[in-house]
C-alpha cells in the first residue's frame, strides 16, 4: 500500500513535470519573475549581513569611550587638560587625544575623513597600523606624512606620485606625503580616511595648541564601559560621552532602517508577484478545464489534481530559489551588490568600493523561503482547489 | 444484470432558477457482455445517462447499480474509485491530450493507481500492438491521424481492463470508413466479454449488427415506439 502510494506520488510528480513542460512559456515567465523576487530579497539579506559583519569588524578599531566637548548643543574643541581630570577614574587604561574632522574637496566634490592621532599611544588590539596594507603610520616627529584609504588614493589620482596638498582655513597650502595605505578589508572604516599625526591635523584645521576634537578613552575591562562612562559624565559635565556599544547600536539602527526600508520595497514586489501568481493560477483556459475534466473522468480524484498543482508549484519555487539565490550570490560577490549600494551605503560621498563576503545562515534561508515559497504555494494551490473541482461531466458531450 | 437503473431521474441545479430536468424515471438493464446503443437527438439526455452509468455523478432520485454496487448515495470519492475499476470511457472527439505522446495518453488512467512506468509501458505496448499503432507510441497525439486517434482512445479505455466500456458519440466526427472500423473494434471487444454502452444518433452505430439493443431517449425519458 505504502509502495503504491509512493509510486502514485512519483507518477503525479512525473505528470506535473510534463505539464510544466507542456505549458513552458507560462511556467518560464512565472519562474523568471519568481527568481527575480528571490534574487532581490536574497541579495538584500546577503548585503545587510555582510555589511553588519564588516561593521562589527571595524568597530574593533574604535575606542571604547569617546569624549567630545559640547557647547550650545554643538561640538567644539576639547581641552587636553581634561585628560588630567580623568586620571583619578579607576579602570581607565589610556586616554589618547584625537583630532577628527572632514575635508571637502571642492574640485572632486568629495568629503575625506581626516584623523590626527598618535597611533603608537593606542593600546594593542585597537591600533590602526594593524589595518595597513603597505607602509607605516606617521610618528609624532614625522611632519607631513599620511596614511590613506583606497578611495582617497583613487580620488586624488595618486597612482604615480606620493604627494598632495590641502588648503588650510587661511587658504595657504599644506603638503602631505603618503607613507602607507590601508587594507581593503577595513574599507568600511578606512575607505575615505586620511590619518596623520596630531600636530599636522592641528595645523591643517588651525586648532589651537592644547585642544583636540575628542579624547579616546580605552578601558581595562570592557564590561565596565558603562560604569566608567557614567563616572566620566559626572567628572566632566558638558562633555558628550559616547561608548562603543552606543556606536554599535547606531550602526545597527542605520542598517536596520536602511534594510527595513529596502525590505518594505521588496515585500511590495513580492506581494505584486503573489497577486500575479494567484491570477495565473485561478484563471483557467478552456484547454486546462478540459484537461482537468478528462483526467477526472479517467479516474483522477480532486486530490490527485491538487497534488499535480502542488508539485508544479514546488518545482517552480524550488528552481526559482536556486536560480535567485545563485544570482544573488554572484551579484554580491562579483558585482559588489551594485543594485543596493545606493540604498545601503549612501552615508559617504566617497562610497566605499567594498569587497563583500556574503553570509547566509540557515535562518536567513528559511526566512526567505517563508516569505516567498509559502505565499507562492498558497497563491497557487488555493485557486487550484477551485479549478480541481471542475465537474468531470464537462468532458462529455451534450 | 451488470448495469441496472430503476426510476432514475436527474435534475441539474435543483430548486434554483436555472433548474433543468435532464432524465425522468429511467428504467434500464444491461446484461454482461452485451452492446447497447442509447439513441436520441442532441440534448435528449443520452450523455447524462451515460454519466450516471459511468459513476461521474449519482442520480437525483431512483436506484442505479453498476456491477452490483449501488451508486445513489456514494460520495464523490468512492464514485471515482468505482469508475477507475469498472468503467472505460471513449469520448466524443476522443478527448486526447494533443501535447502528450500516444503512450502517455493511453497510460493516463494508470497514474493515480500507482502503477510503475515499466508496467504502464508494457500494458500500453500490448494494446498498441493489438490496434496496430505501436509505431506511433512516442508520437505527440496531436500529430497522428483521426483513425489512429480513435484507436488511441479505445486503448486508453481498455488500459485498466475495465469490464464496461462507455462511448459518448464516438463516431460524431468520423467519416464512414472510420466509423465502420470503430464499430468493428467494438464488436471484437464485445466478443471478449466486455459490456458496451454507446450513446449515438448515428445510424451506422445503432443499425450495426453487433448492437444487441437500442434504447431511444427523448426529452429525458425512454421512448417506446
Amino acid at each position: 500500500m505504502a509502495q503504491t502510494n509512493f509510486e502514485k506520488q512519483i507518477n503525479i510528480l512525473d505528470y506535473a513535470l510534463s505539464s510544466l513542460w507542456r505549458h513552458r512559456m507560462k511556467s518560464l515567465s512565472i519562474l523568471l519573475v519568481f527568481a527575480a523576487v528571490i534574487f532581490l530579497l536574497a541579495s538584500f539579506q546577503m548585503v545587510t549581513q555582510a555589511l553588519s559583519d564588516k561593521a562589527k569588524q571595524v568597530l574593533a578599531y574604535t575606542p571604547e569611550i569617546t569624549l567630545q566637548k559640547m557647547s550650545a548643543g554643538r561640538q567644539e574643541a576639547i581641552p587636553l587638560a581634561y585628560k588630567d581630570k580623568l586620571a583619578g577614574i579607576f579602570g581607565i587604561r589610556r586616554v589618547v587625544p584625537r583630532i577628527w574632522g572632514y575635508y571637502f574637496d571642492e574640485v572632486l566634490l568629495a568629503n575625506y575623513t581626516v584623523m590626527g592621532m598618535d597611533v603608537e599611544e593606542m593600546p594593542e588590539g585597537s591600533r590602526l597600523d594593524t589595518a595597513l596594507a603597505s607602509g607605516k603610520m606617521p610618528t609624532p616627529d614625522e611632519q607631513g606624512r599620511v596614511v590613506i584609504g583606497h578611495s582617497v588614493k583613487k580620488a586624488l589620482d595618486l597612482e604615480g606620485r606620493t604627494t598632495f596638498s590641502f588648503f588650510r582655513p587661511d587658504l595657504s597650502l599644506k603638503t602631505f606625503t603618503v607613507s602607507g595605505e590601508f587594507s581593503r578589508s577595513t574599507d568600511i572604516l578606512t575607505n575615505d580616511l586620511i590619518v596623520m599625526n596630531l600636530p599636522d591635523a592641528r595645523d591643517l584645521y588651525s586648532i589651537p595648541a592644547g585642544k583636540v576634537t575628542d579624547l579616546c578613552v580605552y578601558v581595562a575591562n570592557p564590561k565596565e564601559i558603562d560604569t566608567i562612562a557614567r563616572k566620566i559624565s559626572e567628572a566632566l559635565p558638558g562633555v558628550r560621552v559616547l561608548t562603543r556599544p552606543q556606536i554599535q547600536k547606531t550602526y545597527q539602527v542605520v542598517f536596520g532602517w536602511r534594510s527595513g526600508f529596502g525590505s518594505i520595497c521588496l515585500l511590495s514586489a513580492l506581494a505584486a508577484f503573489v497577486i500575479l501568481a494567484w491570477d495565473k493560477a485561478s484563471g483557467l483556459s478552456p484547454e486546462e478545464r478540459r484537461e482537468i475534466a478528462i483526467l477526472k473522468v479517467l479516474g483522477w480524484e480532486t486530490s490527485d489534481i491538487l497534488a499535480v498543482r502542488f508539485w508544479e508549484s514546488v518545482i517552480v519555487s524550488g528552481l526559482a530559489c536556486m536560480v535567485g539565490m545563485t544570482a544573488a550570490h554572484i551579484h554580491v560577490v562579483y558585482f559588489a551588490a551594485s543594485l543596493f549600494r545606493p540604498v545601503l551605503m549612501g552615508w559617504s560621498v566617497l562610497r566605499p568600493d567594498l569587497h563583500l563576503l556574503p553570509r547566509m545562515e540557515a535562518g536567513d534561508i528559511l526566512l526567505i523561503l517563508a516569505f516567498t515559497v509559502i505565499p507562492y504555494l498558497a497563491a497557487t494551490v488555493i485557486p487550484a482547489w477551485r479549478s480541481a473541482t471542475v465537474p468531470a461531466d464537462s468532458a462529455l458531450g451534450g | 444484470m451488470l448495469i441496472e437503473l430503476s426510476g432514475v431521474s436527474k435534475i441539474y441545479n435543483q430548486s434554483r432558477a436555472n433548474e433543468v430536468r435532464a432524465l425522468t424515471d429511467i428504467d434500464l438493464g444491461v446484461e454482461q457482455g452485451s452492446m447497447v446503443c442509447l439513441k436520441g437527438p442532441s440534448g435528449s439526455g443520452k450523455s447524462t445517462l451515460l454519466a450516471i452509468i459511468g459513476c461521474i455523478f449519482p442520480p437525483t432520485s431512483g436506484k442505479a447499480a453498476i456491477a452490483e454496487r449501488q451508486l445513489a448515495r456514494l460520495p464523490d470519492r468512492f464514485l471515482t474509485l468505482h469508475r477507475r475499476e469498472t468503467i472505460g470511457f471513449i469520448f466524443q472527439r476522443f478527448n486526447i491530450l494533443p501535447e502528450l505522446t500516444v503512450l502517455d495518453n493511453i497510460t493516463l488512467p494508470l497514474l493515480p493507481l500507482g502503477v510503475g512506468p515499466k508496467e504502464r509501458k508494457q500494458r500500453a505496448q500490448e494494446l498498441l500492438e493489438r490496434f496496430g499503432i505501436s509505431h506511433r507510441a512516442q508520437f505527440p497525439a496531436g500529430q497522428i491521424s483521426g483513425g489512429e486517434l480513435q484507436r488511441v482512445a479505445i486503448a486508453r479505455a481498455l488500459i485498466n481492463n475495465q469490464p464496461i466500456i462507455l462511448a459518448d458519440e464516438p463516431t460524431a466526427h468520423l467519416d464512414t470508413a472510420l466509423s465502420r472500423e470503430f464499430m468493428g473494434i467494438m464488436q471484437q471487444l464485445k466478443a471478449t466479454g466486455k459490456t458496451i454502452v454507446i450513446a449515438s444518433h448515428d445510424p451506422l452505430v445503432f443499425e450495426h449488427p453487433a448492437i444487441d439493443r437500442t434504447v431511444t431517449i427523448k426529452d429525458g425519458r425512454i421512448h417506446v415506439p
